[in-house]
């Protein structure tokens, strides 16, 4: 992978749980400096009490898998390098996209040992879960990436624009 | 129809009855052969035949995809090649690894400095396109971009003000650094290919002061100054690879008709010391709104120096017709709050080193109280002789002559200020400090400066060439045999960084508190090494007290316009007409003429 290649895109999928709302989801496309090239977000999804116990355990893989995460992916139009997460609930949607997905721990400490199928790299102080079989495609284009921006920053643009979406 | 059996109520005696409401059959009373009589009634039930229907309760299921909103925005046009910056080995923080050793705990999340939306941007793509770009610090990281000295955080707050407006006023008080964020705000916006024609306009005495600065804080930019002959001008003004250029004021206005001529047309233009423009009646300020730009900033640290009127001037500069002199000091703050940023030292410089004040009440020799009766006498007189002809101007020249002789007895020579000056300095000079005195007059300083020999003073003042000022700064600063720089208001009192001086004098006072503050902060500014004194003499019983006296009391007009506030009466800063006359118990002409 040619790492200055200006091309080079980086997904960035989060959701932020309104109380009042439900559960807005975001997706920003950055080029290799960080910038901006597309941000997508969500309507709020609010699920019931009853829908809850419905769904069960497979709640959390049809709403941030299915219904959000697929979602925003599919109105991209940057095929980027991986992309990345902060929370566990949106690894369900690694069996909707081919795109490797790596998770970036956000809580304090971050896991030492990496699960079943999974790598941990640790970038400067972010440490990120990649799918065993893909990490060693991405490292270089996230170490470009991360030479730029710390890559748990990209997250707190997506709650901001949010938010500004919300008021708006 | 529901059918029912409804069953009496027993009758007594035993018998039971048995009927249908739905055949109205007439009760038929019988006793079961097998009942033996005396037993108890049995009871009877009710059985519905068919129960009402139960309601359904749906659940609807997660299928309806929520609608995805979706922003595209265009990539960063790249920077001139010439302006790359040279190659530096990735962050550290940039190396992967695997992070099979234990965890460590992270450190502090580093600050980060965001840049938000300018509230005239009111399309929510353009608001989105800023609140998603990297913050200030991964911005500079990203361009290589290195600083002579790392900025303050409020410095890189004012950065991230200025870098999305295109109608900007920073007034930060003087000595914060708005020149550098100015500079690093310019320097990013080439960067991120946002601009590539700069002008930056500012007092001649500062040209050179800003081309080093320029030097400093953006060395890769390409800088050009606008001066020589008109051949020379011509040349310069229609250079079209230089990213930077710096012209004085004056040159402006000279190149008016010329610069329409080339059609110079610039995508920011950076006015400095930016007050100079506040009389929008002025040549200056035509000369300078004459100037093609997409993007307008304006540096000042006394965005209303006098009356409110000055930040209406400023804004036909900056944002035309978006500030009205009818509007009242709050309505003005309000409609401006978006454009201006004004940080104080006391806010945000908790470390700045203390600036002391300290106020000398000079006694005036008998030989120069003399001169000073008599000319305030004779003034007076002349003054009230001439009744209503007597003009603004006429008080004026009194006022100026009898602070001249508060300096120095026109007749002896004599001056108590001095005698007091040389005291003072005698200490400064003893303990390896550096001063400066700032008057009113370059006279003044002449006098001083021969005065003042044994500290090796040396004068700065609009008189000298731009080469002898900056000679006569290097010689100060370098030179310890030179502790003493004699300044004028008009030249020194801006732009200048001195802050390796730790007593400043104000010899005579300027009219306005503002003037004033600025030339102690020449000295009182980042970089201070320690506390500075700041010592003004004021001749007892004279009219400096007086006029001390009606600055203190007047309110500052420009700190109520910027914190939104009402004042209680609206006014100038500076002294009126009535002000004026009033110093020497005389009518106003505007009064008399009310009251005629």
């Amino acid at each position: 992978m040619d790492t200055n290649d200006r091309s080079l895109t980086f997904g960035f999928l989060t959701t932020v749980d309104s109380p009042t709302h439900g559960v807005f989801g975001g997706y920003l496309v950055v080029d290799t400096t960080g910038r901006p090239l597309e941000f997508h977000c969500t309507t709020p999804v609010k699920v019931s009490r009853a829908q809850q116990i419905l769904y069960g355990a497979t709640l959390p893989g049809h709403l941030h898998g299915r219904q959000i995460g697929a979602n925003l992916l599919a109105e991209a139009t940057s095929r980027p390098v991986a992309v990345l997460i902060d929370a566990e609930t949106l690894l369900h949607v690694r069996p909707h996209t081919p795109l490797p997905v790596g998770l970036v721990h956000r809580s304090e400490p971050a896991p030492s040992t990496p699960r079943d199928d999974e790598a941990l790299v640790r970038f400067g102080t972010t440490v990120i879960s990649l799918p065993a079989d893909r990490h060693a495609d991405v490292i270089d284009g996230l170490t470009a990436l991360a030479g730029a921006v710390d890559l748990s920053e990209p997250f707190e643009r997506i709650r901001a624009a949010i938010d500004e979406a919300q008021r708006h | 129809m529901a059918r029912e059996i409804q069953r009496a109520t027993p009758t007594g005696g035993g018998s039971h009855a048995l009927r249908s409401a739905e055949l109205s059959l007439p009760p038929v009373s019988f006793r079961p052969a097998w009942q033996p009589e005396g037993l108890p009634s049995p009871r009877v039930l009710r059985l519905p035949l068919a129960g009402s229907t139960p309601a359904v309760a749906s659940v609807s299921l997660l299928d309806a995809l929520p609608k995805v909103s979706s922003f595209r925005f265009p990539r960063a046009s790249a920077a001139p090649a010439a302006l790359a910056a040279p190659p530096r080995p990735a962050a550290a923080p940039a190396q992967p690894q695997a992070a099979a050793e234990p965890a460590v705990r992270r450190p502090d999340r580093p600050a980060r400095t965001r840049i938000a939306p300018p509230g005239d941007v009111v399309r929510m793509e353009e608001r989105l396109w800023f609140l998603l770009q990297p913050d200030l610090e991964s911005l500079l990281r990203s361009c290589h971009l290195d600083f002579p000295r790392r900025p303050f955080p409020f410095q890189l707050e004012g950065m991230a003000f200025l870098m999305p407006r295109h109608a900007a006023v920073l007034a930060d008080e003087m000595g914060l650094g708005k020149s550098m964020q100015a500079i690093s705000s310019i320097r990013l916006l080439i960067h991120a290919g946002e601009a590539r024609r700069v002008l930056v306009v500012c007092p001649k005495g500062l040209v050179s002061n800003w081309v080093r600065e320029l030097g400093d804080w953006a060395p890769e930019i390409p800088v050009a100054v606008i001066e020589g002959d008109p051949q020379r001008r011509r040349w310069q003004w229609a250079l079209s690879d230089v990213a930077v250029k710096v012209a004085n004021y004056e040159s402006v206005v000279r190149d008016r008709e010329l610069v329409a001529e080339l059609k110079a047309s610039f995508d920011l233009v950076v006015l400095d010391e930016a007050q100079r423009i506040k009389n929008s009646a002025s040549q200056t300020s035509h000369a300078i709104r004459a100037l093609s730009r997409r993007r307008s900033w304006a540096l000042t640290g006394t965005p209303v120096e006098n009356s409110a009127d000055d930040i209406v001037g400023l804004f036909e500069f900056v944002a035309p017709g978006h500030l009205d002199e009818r509007m009242s000091p709050r309505a003005l703050g309000a409609a401006a709050a978006d454009h201006v940023l004004r940080r104080t030292k006391d806010k945000v410089l908790k470390d700045l080193p203390p600036r002391l004040n300290r106020d000398e009440r000079i006694e005036l020799t008998p030989e120069q109280r003399e001169t000073y009766r008599r000319a305030e006498e004779d003034g007076v007189l002349r003054l009230a002789e001439m009744g209503r002809s007597a003009t603004i101007r006429h008080v004026f020249e009194l006022v100026l002559r009898l602070k001249q002789v508060c300096n120095f007895d026109t007749h002896s020579g004599e001056s108590a200020k001095l005698d007091c000056l040389k005291a003072d300095l005698g200490e400064v000079q003893a303990s390896g400090r550096k001063a400066l005195v700032f008057s009113q007059w370059v006279e003044t300083l002449g006098k001083l400066e021969k005065e003042l020999a044994p500290f090796g003073a040396l004068q700065y003042h609009g008189g000298m060439s731009t080469a002898a000022r900056d000679e006569a700064i290097r010689q100060f600063k370098n030179d310890r045999r030179h502790s003493v720089l004699l300044l004028s208001y008009g030249a020194g009192a801006v732009g200048l960084n001195l802050q390796f001086s730790q007593y400043v004098f104000l010899f005579d006072r300027w009219w306005n508190p503002a003037v004033e503050d600025q030339a102690v902060n020449r000295a009182h500014r980042i970089g201070a090494a320690g506390a500075v004194t700041v010592t003004r003499y004021l001749a007892a019983d004279t009219i400096e007290e007086r006029i001390d006296e009606v600055l203190r009391k007047k309110r500052d007009l420009s700190e109520l316009i910027l914190s939104q506030s009402e004042p209680s009466e609206a006014g100038s800063t500076g002294l009126t007409v009535d002000e004026l006359f009033a110093l020497f118990r005389l009518p106003s002409p505007s009064r008399s003429a009310a009251a005629a």
